[in-house]
């Protein structure tokens, strides 16, 4: 039987204690997904969404309210978004616990943390775009941490900003940003991401003579595994999106300043948990670079894992990489829910 | 593998099939485009059931959201009501420039009568500044009787009462304890404050202080009453005034003990001598809207804006009450009557007409020279003389409501 397209994508045969879901986690393969449901569910809000601050709320309430099934596709849109966030991790986690990063997949590692910076980057304009007042104390603030930035900070701001004050512009831009800025540049790295496995030998497995089994599935096995997953992480986008509604608040107005509501989205609380600190461009700007840059620089930076231990958990080549890795996690979640305890 | 798929595509399908169910269940949205916005709402999906405020009020007309801000397109309670203005109650004072409409209906019109918003909130009732500047006085904390704070810092430039501002009062910012504890315990009865619990004390804050009856038997057994009237009856009134006494020497509020049942001992406490027609009628049968709603300037006491004697009404021995006959058919009077129908006024009609010249809209001149009054939250028709050419023995110099109480009072 010739496979078809979607059969063709993937490689013929794939080691078979590679391909199990408890190794992979089918991370990788739940963000592929997740993106599309993104796609698909973000075209559809694109017909009813009208990006101008006046409008912007209004038609998201139509959307959500009055649209048949447009409360689905948002809620659908807003799970994926966020889902899309676990998945990515967990696959960055899964490559690094793994040690799977090392040459020649080096390169590739750097395309999947320039994804993960980019599907932040998504998330955060897309946020932004529901332009109500749940969002606009973290508009107000991240714009502002971009002009605490010494020399360029005023450049960038109004490149960002279009204005002295967040507007219309913003607006604008930041939709334009969301739906194609980011999201061609996400298209073309994510497919330059996965011709990279193929191209650097599928995945990580260790030298033939050190493998505890030579079993391989073939490439229908593993297609049947994937709709498996998918099937799974459609039943859990669609009760997700249903039981717990994306948030919504009140339109931003001229007498609703007052940020009732001010937090930063789930995925940069901990930003907003350090600001706490003062000094907003240390805090707000130079650390999240910092840990961002970190993450980039351990294939670089520390032991490499050996060619002997891959394709398993935990090898003991990358001790270091592992424990620095589950320290920044460590961190990161800690001060989230520091910054999620009500104040004392 | 094979099975798990099958298995999993089955239970995908009927997570479809109840969300496709509970999609249909979903209740079918009811759009309202009011005439005055043209902005679409849908507040009717879940309120359909909220009678129409006022007939002046039409909801096809208004709407909600002109009154009573929120969300107009959002069907879920959090939502839809995060944005109301006042809560339930969007005629408080502190949201009601925005809610009734600022300066298109209740405020900033050329007619000084339809300034309801600059009057009320400048009126007597609404700065407490008599009984402010009173107990100041009384304390010592100021030299004479005149009015230098209100609840609200107020400013009112045109006042033709000399009185062109009044200051927030701060009690807490009193060194005497006194004044601290008139604070604390008796600024419960202006028109922002939140009435002390009790039924007999219930009412909202605001216009419908007066306006919105919480006091009638329909009111009383619910908590959603959506009406603002004219025909207010005293009982409304009574929810301030006239449910007990502020006792000066431990500035606490006494509320009164007995529960009357009838309007002969419910009527107004703090007056000894009265006849009979005051208490048969209700406040507003005599009480004008003036006196109850300021004229727009700012008051040191009641006493500066309240006028109605009885010879309002009746005259004196020398002299007839005032009246006007009703040549204008944009006369004022035409309104009132239509707001509150207890009266089929007609051109040519004449009725009694104040000392100030406020309209007694309820009232009729007959043919015979005596003189008629629906109530106006009754409908009870009643007739009445002028004093001029009874056998009344009044002097003639003190012509106040008192003195006509020397002979005309029943007991209690």
């Amino acid at each position: 039987m010739r496979p078809s397209f979607y059969d063709h994508l993937h490689p013929p045969t794939i080691p078979a204690p590679q391909a199990r879901f408890r190794y992979t986690l089918a991370a990788g393969g739940l963000a592929v997904f997740f993106m599309l449901v993104l796609l698909v569910t973000g075209v559809l809000e694109m017909f009813y969404y009208i990006p101008t601050p006046e409008q912007a709320g209004a038609s998201i309430q139509t959307l959500t309210f009055l649209v048949p099934y447009g409360g689905l596709v948002r809620n659908l849109h807003y799970w994926s978004a966020q889902l899309l966030i676990v998945v990515v991790v967990l696959h960055l986690l899964r490559v690094i616990f793994t040690g799977a990063y090392i040459s020649p997949r080096r390169f590739n590692y750097l395309l999947g943390m320039s994804l993960l910076v980019i599907c932040l980057l998504m998330d955060f304009t897309g946020y932004i775009l529901r332009w109500d007042q749940g969002i606009h104390w973290a508009l107000v603030t991240s714009t502002n941490l971009i002009k605490s930035i010494p020399l360029i900070g005023s450049g960038l701001y109004t490149i960002l900003v279009g204005g002295s004050q967040p507007g219309s512009a913003t607006l604008i831009r930041f939709y334009g940003w969301h739906i194609f800025g980011l999201t061609l540049v996400a298209g073309v790295v994510l497919v330059w991401h996965l011709f990279r496995i193929r191209r650097d030998g599928g995945i990580a497995v260790p030298p033939p003579l050190k493998r505890e089994s030579l079993d391989r599935i073939s490439r229908y096995e593993l297609v049947r595994r994937e709709v498996l997953a998918i099937l799974l992480a459609s039943i859990a986008l669609l009760l997700l999106a249903v039981f717990v509604p994306a948030p919504l608040a009140p339109p931003i107005t001229e007498a609703s300043s007052n940020y009732a509501t001010a937090h930063a989205p789930w995925f940069f609380l901990w930003i907003q948990e350090m600001l706490k600190q003062g000094n907003p461009f240390l805090w707000g700007v130079v650390v999240p670079l910092v840990v961002i840059a970190a993450m980039t620089l351990i294939p670089y930076i520390f032991p490499k894992p050996t060619k002997d231990e891959l394709g398993k958990w935990f090898p003991h080549s990358n001790r270091l990489a592992q424990i620095f890795f589950i320290l920044i996690l460590l961190v990161i979640g800690i001060l989230t829910i520091v910054d999620l305890l009500p104040a004392s | 593998m094979r099975r798990l798929i099958v298995i999993a595509s089955a239970l995908l399908l009927l997570t479809l099939l109840g969300i496709a169910w509970w999609e249909s269940r979903r209740v079918k949205p009811v759009a309202l485009i009011p005439t005055i916005t043209g902005q679409v709402e849908y507040c009717l999906t879940c309120h359909a059931d909220i009678a129409q405020i006022s007939k002046s009020h039409p909801v096809q007309t208004f709407g909600c959201v002109l009154c009573h801000g929120g969300e107009p397109l959002a069907l879920t309670d959090d939502l839809a009501h995060s944005t109301l203005r006042g809560g339930k109650n969007p005629s408080d004072f502190s949201v009601v420039q925005a809610s009734c409409s600022g300066d298109k209906c209740h405020s900033g019109t050329a007619e000084t009568y339809s300034n309801h918003i600059q009057r009320a909130t400048t009126s007597i009732q609404a700065t407490y500044a008599g009984a402010i500047a009173s107990i100041l006085y009384t304390f010592g904390a100021q030299p004479d009787l005149t009015a230098h704070y209100g609840i609200t810092a107020v400013e009112d430039p045109l006042s033709t009462s000399g009185i062109t501002e009044l200051q927030a009062f701060d009690p807490m910012a009193q060194t005497n304890p006194f004044i601290k504890l008139f604070g604390q315990n008796c600024l419960t009865c202006h028109l922002s404050a939140q009435p002390i619990d009790g039924q007999v004390y219930t009412r909202f804050t605001g216009c419908a202080a007066c306006h919105t009856p919480t006091q009638t038997a329909e009111a009383t057994q619910t908590t959603e009453i959506h009406k603002l009237t004219t025909a207010i009856s005293y009982t409304q009134c009574d929810t301030c005034h006239n449910r007990g006494n502020y006792d000066l020497r431990t500035m606490t509020f006494v509320p009164r003990q007995d529960t009357p049942t009838d309007r002969l001992h419910n009527y107004y406490q703090p007056i000894a001598q009265f006849t009979k027609c005051e208490y048969t009628l209700d406040c507003v049968d005599c009480h004008t809207r003036t006196e109850a709603m300021g004229d727009g300037s700012l008051y040191s006491n009641k006493l500066d804006i309240q006028y109605i004697q009885c010879k309002t009404c009746h005259g004196t021995l020398i002299a007839l009450p005032q009246t006007r006959t009703l040549t204008d058919p944009n006369d004022l009077v035409f309104r009132l009557a239509q707001l509150n129908p207890v009266v089929n006024l007609q051109l040519g009609d004449t009725i009694l007409v104040t000392e100030k010249s406020e309209p007694l809209w309820n009232t009729r001149v007959m043919p015979d020279g005596t003189y008629e009054l629906v109530g106006e939250a009754t409908g009870q028709l009643f007739g009445f003389k002028p004093v001029m050419g009874s056998g009344c023995q009044q002097d003639p110099n003190d012509q106040s409501s008192a003195a006509c109480h020397q002979c005309h009072s029943v007991q209690r």
